[in-house]
């Protein structure tokens, strides 16, 4: 059985926020709830990275394993899911989740939260799949289309990567070489090089003595 | 189904500063407020009333079924990479958006704005109707009314003023049909005061590399970069502004081990993953390049043997080389000696590498000099014409290619024929339009003269659109024309893209009309204080119609129609019809294309403009090799963009221009200018022999270098009927080609044979010559450095200083030294330059009408060094006051941060809908105001304009920031 | 055995000495190699790596992953997004929050409540309940005034609402589930969450009343440590006792300060809307349910002294009144006051206590 996964290659992520609307499109979130982030480490500065982060459908997910009325359920699939209709939005997923995937509708006083939504890898939710409801609820359903999550099918670099836990780990797999290759024909690792923001001197200073 | 009109949900976000702090995101309307918080009494209520629908038992939903889904194939309407789109259709509502996975130019990916194109179909915030300002107030009016006010004032003025006094300001957002039609409406109404987005944006560059080797345009493609093996980048921050285009660079950085180099004042997100960075202070792109080339002369690293074949110049270049040592650089531009060698001994090393630059280069007084030094650079190199290689300019809008190709410009006609007596009479030709009547509807004044030689409007350059409100303001002896812009139009251009807000403002306020044709308002239509005498007409937008579409690599793409046109609007050619009907020039513009229930039909547009436009080989993409091109996108490889096999074998993806001949010909388009290595029918192609045979002795043709299967192994002059007649090959011509190409050349024979001929024999129609590095019809043949006009360095400006002021420049005075002689240093001590976020677009009024995009980036801000703020005392996130040395100032938010270098600030561009600290979104139209307002960047910036093109300097001037 | 010499030997016997030495010798040295040469490769491998890993590139994804990971300090990232926290790509807390909660806070507090419930049970069971010393006299003292049992019963109630309703969200999962199903329990659940963040506020106000209606008396003297040390009287000792004893006084003082905490944190969680990171929020959870269940646990013992555990206790607040026996007994110091400051508000001239047995 396919394990799905996201991963976000962080040598590729430039924070086109590509991925974050791209799940607005398929799910029509109200605004204020972005199921998809786009997080840049050291902003403005030598070795800035992104990664675009969502629920990550973690294996023991803590969200599930807190949650006072138990609506989360684990596909087979490994995805992770809720049932929006149970959910009494006391935000105890948002504290245990370590990536901050839930979101709530509303920030309102005396608790008042609204029901928790959070990314679904696009799969949907437990009512019949691809309809009104499970739209209106849970946004897309493309899995039981056969389509990926939307985010990952429309990142602009393919930097994020959403399936087959196996199939998305061969492909970085190959990325990696090809990126530790240059080590070998340039000897400088490829991966080192935005870390630094002035170059090495170059072997041989330039000057008129040349 | 999926499409969901959650207006309901989403709240209007007036980003004041007043703004509360829940305007962190979080939307409520008072219906879910009230749910969520009542406390009915009884608990079965209390459910029912705060949970709905939490204990029904869940219904299985039936899947509806209703109406087949429709797949549409179009391309994004943002940016000039093209992206390809899969739009999915019920009922004719747009209720899905796919990847377009086979797609050649970006394989399903997107940037955050083309993945939410789909909100187009939604439209919360569109222009709905056409609206007209009364007393203050916005009042909605038919359609029949608006074009009949309109066209009165406009003929009105026309018979006061003279045709010259409406200015009509086009889009890059027209297809090519539309903006075809747009110039030729300019020109039937009798003014060459028409204009687009490519004047403020790429002008420079057409003008500077068109007058090195031909022509303007991107030389490669996005996808050619796989070839690379260094790519350098200066002003570009492709990134944010063409983020796809990166999936090319990290394929090429990959798989082929490119090195990436980013020159550039801020570290940008490009930046971040290259692997040298040069931080070079704005306005020194000129030294930085001659600084590289110093280097490069001086190891011997330059192509020796590509320099003697083809390129002419060279030598005067090394002279102004050997001014720009490592110490000189360093002073000028504040780049250390070891990262110019680096940069330069990365590319000498790394061959073929690519040139890439975009706004940071051309934005500039001296942007002309910039993009003439760059070509310099990869000549030097022997970079051109070869794959991985070239100047790949990344052009703006989605059609910004196609609208400069058909010359929305005031400075020539579509094809860049110029505005002489015979490029009017080749278009009269093709528009099969008495020239004499088309002379008789321009102003028969004169305020120009050449050479003691009177000119007349129709043959001068009109007025830029960078300088419109000039047009307007300037006492009306100044202008070289009868009177004033009286009349604006706006039609799918923004207003905060010009610079000198004040000033524009006051323009606003003089015309006797402001028209603004437009899916949404924009600032245009809030910036002044008007009371009335501006009418708002919704345009449809690019989903809502079709034709074909010129990405930044010269492919045309055909986009077919989404959905119809919403609410009220109508396309672009639909109200030039019937706008052009009410002027009464409808019969003469429509006279072979079929109008059908007023919408003119756009392959009768696309066939007569493949008619005409021989110079840069828009002949032979017709509609239906396009449109077999759309349908087999697939088949076309992803590294080449040549189909492999499938109906489009053999051919390049969208036809890239020059497609020479006509569509029977079946050139299969140029994928990479200048090409020797290929045979010009097959897509290769030389540098375009348009300057002359020689110069003072020097030979300007190409000197033993030849396309393959070239019959003429050297270099040849542009052909014409006498060529040909001299080369024994008159004859090849069919007697219909002989009627028409007797006495013209490939760009005037109508017929096509000139072109089918020549490259019959293996050669380019424009013949075969060298590069020249010296332009010697500019005002700096060689490029020179000049400081901006703003300038902190005063004791640079003895050495650098700007031009002189000119009394009549593209009709207007244009000042220069009389700018930069004032001393602003002290009391505005820091750069200030301008650029791009990811997620907007252009003015604007579009992309942050779209929540999607708009929760991303609610507040303008400006980007400050740590350094700087910690002086000023300015904390991250407050508001300050940017203020410019004329007058201007915005409140904008401060962003802290070490992106920036201490002593330059920097401020995104796509904000409008404040004026000086003053929010205006109350003045928007009902339903139509944008998500996000902020302040215009370009409000604040100054005066400065290229030499050449009057491309306005919005990319160096100077400011002093305040606490708010 | 005679050996043949050759030429030149001198000694058959020196031979064979010798012969042993080499053969002993080149044993060793056998051995020694054996030891030795197999490390050599070792050693080279070692020295080679020494080299290498001084000029070796370190992952630069070292860097980054650690700074996401927050290793080594709390680091914001920058984003688009506007949610409160946003930046923080991985949030440590919330696994730690999370193995509080589920590994420690559930299953210690049920041992804990269930722990003291079936202590007070066997206590009651084996000791039964505390008779009036003397039966009742009839004689009836004012102990609590109107207001002071308005306080209390308002803070009581609204107390037991606010425990019942935390503990259905604490245990609900486990213990309701399976009783009510899952939707039945989500209704619940959902009820039961809104009364508790709605009535939350109010028990503020309830404590602040509490604190200020009973201050006055709760104040430790030297008589507590002896009631203390005595255990109260628990031992059929006789412990004296102001108008609040030492178990009384800590009970005030514990209900005060467990109630703010709890009114603190709960309003931190109450009121999401301020701005408060994840991080504060689990925290403050941390310390609302920690205060909750140990002031339930206490509450069992206050409720039960004052309900079944002691007789005539009840009536003094429902009433307001005590059997002046009862105060003899458990209040000695309080009654003697009460004597001596208003004659009038004993209904009957007293009468000698009978003896005790």
């Amino acid at each position: 059985m396919a394990r799905m996964k996201f991963f976000c290659d962080v040598e590729r992520c430039i924070e086109c926020n590509g991925c974050v609307t791209a799940c607005k499109n398929a799910n029509e979130r109200p605004w204020g709830v972005s199921r998809r982030r786009v997080v840049t480490i050291k902003d403005g500065e030598p070795g800035e990275r992104s990664l675009s982060v969502a629920c990550m459908h973690c294996t023991d997910a803590p969200c599930a394993a807190v949650c006072p009325v138990d609506v989360f359920y684990t596909r087979d699939d490994g995805v992770v899911l809720h049932d929006k209709e149970r959910c009494i939005g006391c935000g105890y997923c948002l504290f245990a989740c370590p990536f901050g995937a839930p979101q709530f509708p509303q920030q309102g006083a005396f608790g008042r939260r609204g029901k928790m939504d959070k990314c679904t890898f696009c799969a949907g939710g437990p009512v019949a799949d691809n309809s009104e409801k499970e739209f209106e609820l849970y946004g897309a359903n493309r899995l039981a289309q056969g389509k990926l999550p939307l985010c990952a099918e429309m990142c602009s670099t393919k930097a994020l990567l959403a399936g087959d836990a196996s199939v998305i780990s061969n492909i970085f797999r190959k990325r990696v070489f090809n990126r530790g290759a240059s080590v070998f024909t340039t000897g400088v690792s490829h991966q080192n090089a935005a870390l630094r923001a002035v170059p090495r001197k170059p072997g041989g200073r330039a000057s008129t003595k040349d | 189904m999926k499409l969901r009109k959650k207006s309901d949900q989403v709240v209007s976000l007036a980003t004041d500063k007043n703004a509360a702090r829940h305007s962190s995101g979080v939307m409520m309307n008072r219906r879910t407020f009230i749910r969520n918080t009542s406390l009915a009494a009884g608990s079965m209520s209390l459910a029912t009333a705060l949970m709905p629908g939490m204990i029904k038992k869940v219904q299985a939903d039936s899947a509806a079924t209703e109406g087949k889904v429709k797949r549409i194939k179009t391309v994004c309407t943002h940016c000039s990479v093209g992206c390809g789109i899969y739009a999915e259709v019920q009922n004719g509502v747009w209720v899905g958006q796919e990847p377009a996975f086979n797609h050649p130019f970006n394989h399903g990916g997107h940037c955050a704005k083309g993945a939410s194109v789909r909100e187009h179909g939604h439209g919360e915030r569109r222009l709905k109707y056409p609206t007209k300002l009364v007393d203050g107030k916005w009042k909605k009016i038919s359609w029949q009314q608006a074009i009949d006010e309109v066209g009165d004032t406009l003929l009105e003025v026309r018979k006061q003023s003279g045709p010259d006094s409406v200015y009509w300001l086009g889009s890059a957002k027209f297809n090519n049909e539309q903006s075809y039609l747009f110039r030729k409406m300019a020109a039937l109404w009798g003014t060459n005061n028409v204009d687009h987005q490519a004047r403020i944006c790429h002008s420079t560059t057409v003008a500077g590399v068109a007058n090195t080797w031909g022509y303007g345009a991107m030389t490669n493609s996005f996808n050619d970069i796989h070839n690379s093996k260094a790519i350098l980048f200066i002003g570009s921050n492709a990134a944010e502004a063409h983020p796809v285009a990166m999936q090319h660079i990290f394929k090429a950085k990959e798989e082929n081990n490119a090195k990436v180099v980013v020159i550039d004042p801020r570290f940008t997100r490009t930046a971040a993953h290259a692997d040298q960075y040069l931080r070079l202070r704005p306005g020194t792109d000129v030294p930085v390049i001659w600084g590289m080339l110093w280097h490069i002369f001086k190891h011997g690293w330059q192509d020796a043997g590509f320099i003697r074949q083809r390129v002419y110049g060279i030598d005067e270049i090394k002279k102004e080389v050997a001014k720009w040592t490592p110490d000189e650089v360093e002073k000028v531009t504040g780049i250390p000696e070891n990262q110019i060698y680096a940069a330069a001994k990365t590319m000498a090393d790394n061959r073929p590498g690519t040139f890439i630059w975009c706004m940071g280069g051309t934005q500039h007084s001296t942007g002309n000099n910039n993009t003439r030094a760059y070509c310099i650079f990869q000549l030097v190199l022997g970079n051109m014409g070869t794959a991985g290689g070239g100047t790949n300019i990344f052009r703006g809008h989605d059609n910004v290619q196609g609208a400069t190709d058909f010359c929305i410009l005031s400075h020539s006609l579509p094809g860049y024929y110029g505005l002489s007596a015979g490029a009017w009479k080749h278009w009269s030709k093709v528009w099969d339009l008495d020239y004499d009547w088309i002379a008789s509807r321009f102003d028969q004044g004169s305020y120009e003269k050449k050479k003691d030689k009177a000119l007349k409007p129709m043959n001068t350059k009109g007025i830029t659109v960078s300088r419109w409100y000039d047009g307007v303001l300037e006492e009306k002896d100044k202008i070289a024309q009868k009177d004033n812009v009286r009349a604006m139009i706006f039609w799918g251009h923004a207003p905060n893209s010009q610079v000198r807000g004040p000033d524009m403002k006051k323009a606003m306020e003089k015309l006797d009309v402001m028209v603004i044709i437009d899916p949404y308002p924009t600032m245009a239509a809030v910036m002044s204080d008007r009371k009335d005498g501006i009418y708002l007409l919704p345009a449809a937008t690019q989903f809502e119609t079709y034709g074909s579409v010129t990405a930044s690599n010269r492919s045309l793409q055909w986009r077919d129609k989404v959905i119809e046109p919403m609410f009220e609007s109508l396309p672009d050619h639909t109200i030039m019809y019937r706008l052009s009907r009410k002027l009464g020039f409808d019969k003469p513009l429509f006279k072979h294309i079929k109008v059908d229930n007023d919408e003119p039909l756009i392959e009768d547009i696309t066939r007569e403009f493949n008619k005409g436009m021989w110079t840069i080989g828009y002949t032979g993409q017709s509609p239906e090799r396009l449109k077999l091109h759309q349908k087999h996108w697939e088949t076309f490889n992803f590294t080449t963009l040549k189909a492999e096999g499938g109906p489009c074998d053999g051919e390049y993806y969208g036809l890239p221009w020059p497609c020479w001949g006509t569509a029977e010909m079946k050139h299969p388009g140029t994928p990479i200018l200048y090409d020797t290595s290929k045979s010009v029918a097959e897509g290769g192609l030389t540098f375009r022999a348009r300057f002359g045979v020689e110069r003072k002795g020097v030979s300007l043709l190409a000197n033993g270098a030849y396309s393959k299967g070239s019959a003429i192994k050297d270099g040849y002059p542009e052909f014409s009927d006498k060529l040909l007649k001299k080369l024994g090959w008159w004859d090849d011509l069919s007697a219909a080609e002989k009627k028409l190409a007797t006495g013209k050349n490939w760009k005037t024979d109508r017929s096509g044979g000139i072109q089918r001929v020549a490259i019959k024999h293996g050669l380019a129609p424009f013949g075969n010559a060298k590069a020249r590095a010296i332009v010697w019809t500019f005002p700096d043949p060689v490029p020179v450095h000049r400081e901006p006009l703003y300038t902190p360095r005063r004791d640079l400006l003895k050495k650098y200083h700007t031009y002189a002021d000119r009394k009549s420049f593209y009709r207007l005075p244009t000042l220069y030294a009389s700018i930069q002689n004032r001393d602003f240093s002290t009391q505005f001590p820091i750069i200030l330059t301008s650029g791009r976020l990811v997620e907007y677009e252009g003015g604007g009024a579009e992309s942050r009408s779209n929540p999607w995009l708009a929760e991303l980036q609610q507040h303008m801000f400006v980007e400050i060094n740590t350094h700087d703020a910690n002086n000023i005392g300015v904390l991250d996130k407050q508001d300050v006051w940017v203020e410019t040395p004329e007058g201007a100032r915005i409140r904008v938010r401060a962003m802290l941060t070490h992106r920036v270098a201490a002593g330059v600030a920097f401020l995104p561009f796509h904000f409008g809908g404040w004026f000086q600290g003053k929010n205006l979104i109350d003045k928007y139209p009902d339903g139509a105001a944008p998500f996000v307002v902020g302040e215009a960047a370009n409000t604040a910036m100054t005066y400065g304009y290229d030499s050449v093109t009057q491309m306005q300097e919005t990319k160096v001037t100077l400011c002093r920031i305040i606490k708010a | 055995m005679r050996q043949v010499t050759a030429v030149g030997i001198r000694h058959p016997g020196a031979t064979r000495q010798r012969n042993r030495r080499y053969m002993l010798w080149s044993f060793l040295l056998l051995i020694a190699l054996t030891l030795v040469l197999p490390l050599v490769p070792y050693a080279v491998a070692y020295l080679q790596t020494q080299a290498q890993n001084s000029s070796a590139v370190p992952n630069p994804g070292t860097e980054l992953w650690n700074t996401i990971r927050q290793r080594d300090q709390a680091v914001i990232g920058k984003t688009q997004a506007s949610q409160v926290g946003a930046g923080t790509l991985i949030n440590k807390r919330g696994e730690e929050w999370r193995r509080f909660r589920m590994e420690k806070l559930v299953p210690y507090s049920a041992i804990l409540l269930g722990g003291v419930l079936g202590l007070i049970l066997l206590f009651y069971l084996i000791r039964g309940s505390m008779r009036l010393p003397g039966g009742r006299s009839g004689k009836r003292i004012l102990r609590f005034s109107l207001n002071e049992r308005s306080v209390h019963w308002f803070a009581a109630i609204l107390f037991w609402i606010l425990a019942l309703t935390g503990l259905i969200t604490l245990y609900g999962r486990f213990v309701l589930i399976p009783l009510l199903g899952a939707e039945g329990f989500s209704l619940t659940a959902s009820v039961s969450l809104m009364i508790h963040n709605f009535l939350g506020p109010l028990f503020l106000l309830a404590i602040i009343a509490l604190f200020f209606t009973f201050v006055k008396n709760n104040f430790f003297a030297c008589i507590d440590w002896q009631w203390l040390a005595k255990a109260g009287g628990l031992l059929k000792q006789h412990a004296s006792a102001g108008r609040f004893n030492a178990g009384e006084k800590i009970w005030f003082w514990l209900a005060v300060i467990l109630g703010l905490t709890l009114c603190i944190s709960g309003l931190i969680l109450d009121f999401p809307n301020l701005g408060q990171s994840r991080v504060v929020m689990s925290w403050s959870h941390v310390v609302h349910g920690i205060s909750a269940i140990t002031m339930i646990a206490v509450s069992f013992g206050h409720i039960y002294l004052g309900t079944a555990g002691m007789e005539g206790s009840l009536e003094s607040m429902t009433t307001g009144y005590v059997d002046a026996n009862w105060a003899k007994a458990h209040h000695d110091l309080w009654y003697e006051e009460v004597q001596n400051n208003s004659e009038s508000e004993t209904t009957e001239p007293l009468t000698p206590a009978p003896e005790t047995k």
